[in-house]
C-alpha cells in the first residue's frame, strides 16, 4: 500500500494537469448546458416572436353575421386579423403573401348557412411559409387551436339550441377516459404519456448516456495515461523502481478511474443541465407527474448490484485501456486504437437506449451482454421501474471473470520483455500497412 | 556485478552474443560500441527490463533473472533519452520517486533535499518539467537516478545530446557520487573523452561481443594510439 499511493499521487497530479485531459473533462460542462439554454432560449424566443404579431388576411365571401363573428373571435385570442377583398383565390394568396402575413383564411360562401342548416362548414387556412423553422409550425398549430376552440363552442351552442335538456359535453365527448400508467407494484394516475420525458430521457437515455460517455472516457485517459509513458519512456524507468508490477499497473487503474469519475461527473452535471434546459420548455412539462415521487425506491440490493457491476465494469474499461496504452508506442497511435476499440461499447449502448432487448435478435443481445459495461447501463434502467433482469444478475460473475482475465493479461504485458516485443511488431504492421496504401 | 556468457536474441537476430565481463565495487565501468552493437541491451538486462536468452548476470550475488525484485532496491537505470512526467514539477517527481524508494518520512525528505543539490537546478525545480530543457531534464533524471543511493548506477548515454556545459555538470555528478558514496557505475557512451574522463575501465562491444577490455591507459598503450578515440578506431577495424 505505501508504494502504492506515491504511484497514484503521480497518475491523478500528471493526468488532471494535462491539457488533453482536462480540456476534455471541462468541455461537457460549459458546453452541454450552453447548448440546452441556447436550444431552449431559442426556441422559445422563436414561438414568442412568432405569436407576437400574429397578422392574419381574412377573405369573407360568406360576409355573414357568423363569418363576422367568428373574426370578432380570433382577433380577441390575439390574431390581428386584417379582411382583404380579391377577386380571386390566387389572388388572395398572392395578395396575403406580398403584405407579410403569416396565413390567410378564407370563409366560403355558405358557412353561416350551414350552421344553421346544421350541416359542416367549410373554412379554409393557408399558412404562409417564407423560412423553414419551429416559428412557422407553431404559426399553423396556434390557428388549429384557435379554430377547435371556436369549433367547440360552436357545436355547445348548436347542441344546446337542437335539445336545451341534454349536457353538451357529454354528446361531444360521451367517452371519459382517465388514463392510469402501472410501473413496478405502484398505480400512477397519470397516462403514459405524462410519465413520457422522465420514462424515455431521464432513465432510458440520459443514464446510458452518462455511462457511455464515462466508459470512453475511462477507455481514452488509461490509454493516453500509458501511452504518455511510452512516448516519454517514462514506463522503462517506472519498471526498474522496486515495486511490484501489479501495483504499477493498480495505481494506473486506480489514477485512470478516479480522474474518468470527475470527468464522468462533470459530463452528467453538464447534461443535467442541458437535460433541463430542453425539457423547462412551455408546454413540455405541462400535465408531468414526479415520477421520483410516485414510484417507490429500489431495494438496496438492486444498489448493492449496480455498484458491483459498475465497479467490475470500471476495471474492465480501464484494463482495456492500459492494454491500448501499452501496446501504442505514442499518445497518436493509442487514440487511433482506442476509436476502433470504442465501437463496441457504443453499440450496445445505442441498443440498450432505444431497443427492448428481449426483441432484439439473439447475436445482438449476445453482444450487449458480452461486455461488462453494458451490465450497469441495464441495471440503473431497469432498477427504477421493474425488477433488474435475471441475465444481468448472471452477468456480474461473468463480468468478474472477464475483468480479472483482462487485467491478469494487463499485468503479464507489464514486463518491457513482451511490450517492447509486441509495440516493435505493431509499429511494423502499421509501416508495412502504411507502405501498402503508397 | 558478475555478466558470464550472455545471450541475446531478438527472433533471428543476435544483440549479445557470449558476452562476459565484471563490475567492482566503486568502479566507473564504461560500454563503448557502435550504433546497434548491443550496449542498450546489455544495459536493460542488468536493469531487469529483458530477460536474457541464455547466461547470467549478478549483481551483488543476485541474479537479475530469478532474483529481480531483490536486485531493483540495489539498482538506478538512467535510460537513453528517457522524459519525464511533463505536468509534474521537478520537486514533485523527486518526492514521489523517494517516496517509493523510502519507507521513512524523513529519509525521503533528505533524500529529495540531497537530489535538488545535485541536480542544480535551484527555483527552476518547482517548474513544471514540460518547461524544463533537454539539459535541465538529463539533470532531473541524473538526480532521480543518483538520490536513492543505488550499489549499481545504470546510465545509459548519460550525455548524448547535451551542450558542453550540461555534460560536463553531470560528469562530474558521477564521479563525485562514486567519491562520496562509493557505488559502482556501468555506462554507455559515444562520448571517448566522457568515458577517458570519468571510466577506470572500459569495455569495446562490436556486434553483440566484447572485443577488448581494459583501463583506458592500458588500451591506449596496447593499440599505440594517442587517444581512446583512435584506439577504439583500430580495435574496431581489427574486429570487423
Amino acid at each position: 500500500m505505501g508504494k502504492l499511493m506515491p504511484l497514484v499521487e503521480k497518475e491523478v497530479k500528471d493526468l488532471l494537469r494535462d491539457p488533453r485531459i482536462y480540456i476534455g473533462l471541462i468541455i461537457p460542462i460549459i458546453m452541454l448546458p450552453l447548448m440546452g439554454f441556447l436550444l431552449s432560449t431559442a426556441m422559445t424566443s422563436t414561438m414568442e416572436a412568432a405569436m407576437k404579431e400574429f397578422n392574419i388576411a381574412l377573405v369573407d365571401y360568406d360576409e355573414s353575421d357568423a363569418s363576422e363573428d367568428l373574426a370578432t373571435i380570433l382577433s380577441q385570442v390575439g390574431f390581428n386579423i386584417y379582411p382583404i377583398h380579391s377577386e380571386s383565390l390566387d389572388k388572395a394568396v398572392r395578395e396575403a403573401r406580398v403584405l407579410g402575413f403569416k396565413a390567410l383564411l378564407v370563409i366560403p360562401k355558405g358557412f353561416s348557412q350551414n350552421l344553421l342548416n346544421f350541416g359542416r362548414s367549410e373554412i379554409y387556412v393557408y399558412t404562409i411559409i417564407e423560412k423553414v423553422g419551429i416559428g412557422s409550425a407553431s404559426v399553423y398549430s396556434a390557428i388549429d387551436n384557435a379554430l377547435n376552440k371556436i369549433s367547440e363552442i360552436l357545436s355547445v351552442q348548436l347542441i344546446s339550441k337542437l335539445a336545451p335538456q341534454v349536457e353538451p359535453e357529454a354528446v361531444r365527448n360521451p367517452l371519459n377516459v382517465t388514463g392510469y400508467t402501472v410501473i413496478k407494484d405502484r398505480v400512477i394516475k397519470a397516462p403514459p404519456e405524462a410519465l413520457f420525458g422522465q420514462l424515455l430521457m431521464g432513465y432510458g437515455i440520459m443514464v446510458p448516456v452518462v455511462l457511455m460517455v464515462l466508459a470512453i472516457t475511462m477507455t481514452q485517459i488509461s490509454a493516453t495515461a500509458t501511452a504518455v509513458e511510452n512516448e516519454e519512456k517514462t514506463l522503462e524507468t517506472l519498471l526498474t523502481f522496486p515495486v511490484a508490477r501489479y501495483k504499477i499497473l493498480l495505481a494506473k487503474l486506480i489514477g485512470s478511474s478516479l480522474v474518468a469519475l470527475i470527468g464522468g461527473l462533470v459530463f452528467t452535471v453538464g447534461f443535467f443541465f442541458y437535460y433541463e434546459g430542453i425539457f423547462t420548455m412551455p408546454g413540455l412539462t405541462e400535465g408531468t407527474v414526479d415520477l421520483a415521487q410516485a414510484l417507490p425506491l429500489p431495494p438496496p440490493e438492486a444498489y448493492i448490484i449496480l455498484a458491483v457491476s459498475l465497479i467490475l465494469s470500471i476495471l474492465f474499461i480501464t484494463s482495456l485501456g492500459v492494454v491500448i496504452g501499452a501496446l501504442s508506442s505514442d499518445v497518436r497511435m493509442a487514440s487511433s486504437l482506442v476509436g476502433v476499440v470504442v465501437v463496441p461499447i457504443i453499440i450496445p449502448s445505442l441498443l440498450i437506449m432505444y431497443w427492448d432487448l428481449s426483441t432484439l435478435p439473439l447475436l445482438l443481445q449476445l453482444l450487449v451482454y458480452a461486455l461488462p459495461p453494458s451490465y450497469p447501463m441495464i441495471i440503473a434502467r431497469e432498477m427504477i421501474t421493474s425488477a433488474i433482469p435475471i441475465e444481468a444478475v448472471y452477468g456480474i460473475p461473468y463480468s468478474a471473470a472477464l475483468t480479472l482475465f483482462v487485467m491478469y493479461v494487463t499485468s503479464k504485458l507489464f514486463a518491457p520483455e513482451k511490450l517492447l516485443t509486441l509495440q516493435y511488431r505493431l509499429r511494423l504492421r502499421r509501416r508495412r500497412r502504411v507502405e501498402g496504401l503508397e | 556485478m558478475d555478466v558470464k556468457d550472455l545471450v541475446k536474441r531478438f527472433g533471428a537476430l543476435t544483440a549479445l552474443d557470449g558476452v562476459s565481463f565484471t563490475v567492482g565495487e566503486g568502479e566507473i565501468f564504461g560500454l563503448v560500441g557502435p550504433n546497434g552493437a548491443g550496449k542498450t541491451t546489455m544495459l536493460r538486462i542488468i536493469a531487469t527490463l529483458l530477460l536474457p536468452t541464455s547466461g547470467s548476470v549478478k549483481v551483488f550475488g543476485y541474479d537479475v533473472t530469478r532474483e529481480a525484485d531483490k536486485v531493483r532496491p540495489l539498482i538506478s537505470y538512467l535510460a537513453e533519452d528517457s522524459g519525464t512526467y511533463r505536468n509534474l514539477s521537478g520537486y514533485e517527481y523527486l518526492s514521489i520517486v523517494a517516496k517509493i524508494y523510502f519507507s521513512s518520512k524523513v529519509d525521503a525528505e533528505e533524500a529529495v533535499e540531497e537530489a535538488v543539490k545535485i541536480s542544480g537546478l535551484e527555483d527552476r525545480i518547482e517548474d513544471k518539467m514540460k518547461t524544463y530543457s533537454k539539459g535541465m531534464k538529463r539533470r532531473i533524471q541524473m538526480a532521480r537516478a543518483l538520490m536513492t543511493k543505488p550499489k549499481l548506477a545504470i546510465l545509459d548515454e548519460p550525455t548524448a545530446g547535451l551542450d558542453v556545459f550540461h555534460s560536463q555538470y553531470l560528469r562530474g555528478v558521477v564521479k563525485d557520487y562514486v567519491k562520496s558514496e562509493g557505488g559502482s557505475v556501468i555506462l554507455s557512451s559515444h562520448n571517448m573523452l566522457e568515458v577517458e574522463y570519468l571510466c577506470s575501465r572500459v569495455a569495446f562491444i562490436h556486434k553483440g561481443r566484447i572485443v577488448v577490455e581494459g583501463e583506458p591507459q592500458t588500451l591506449k598503450d596496447r593499440y599505440n594510439a594517442l587517444n581512446l578515440e583512435e584506439t577504439f578506431m583500430r580495435v574496431i577495424e581489427w574486429a570487423s
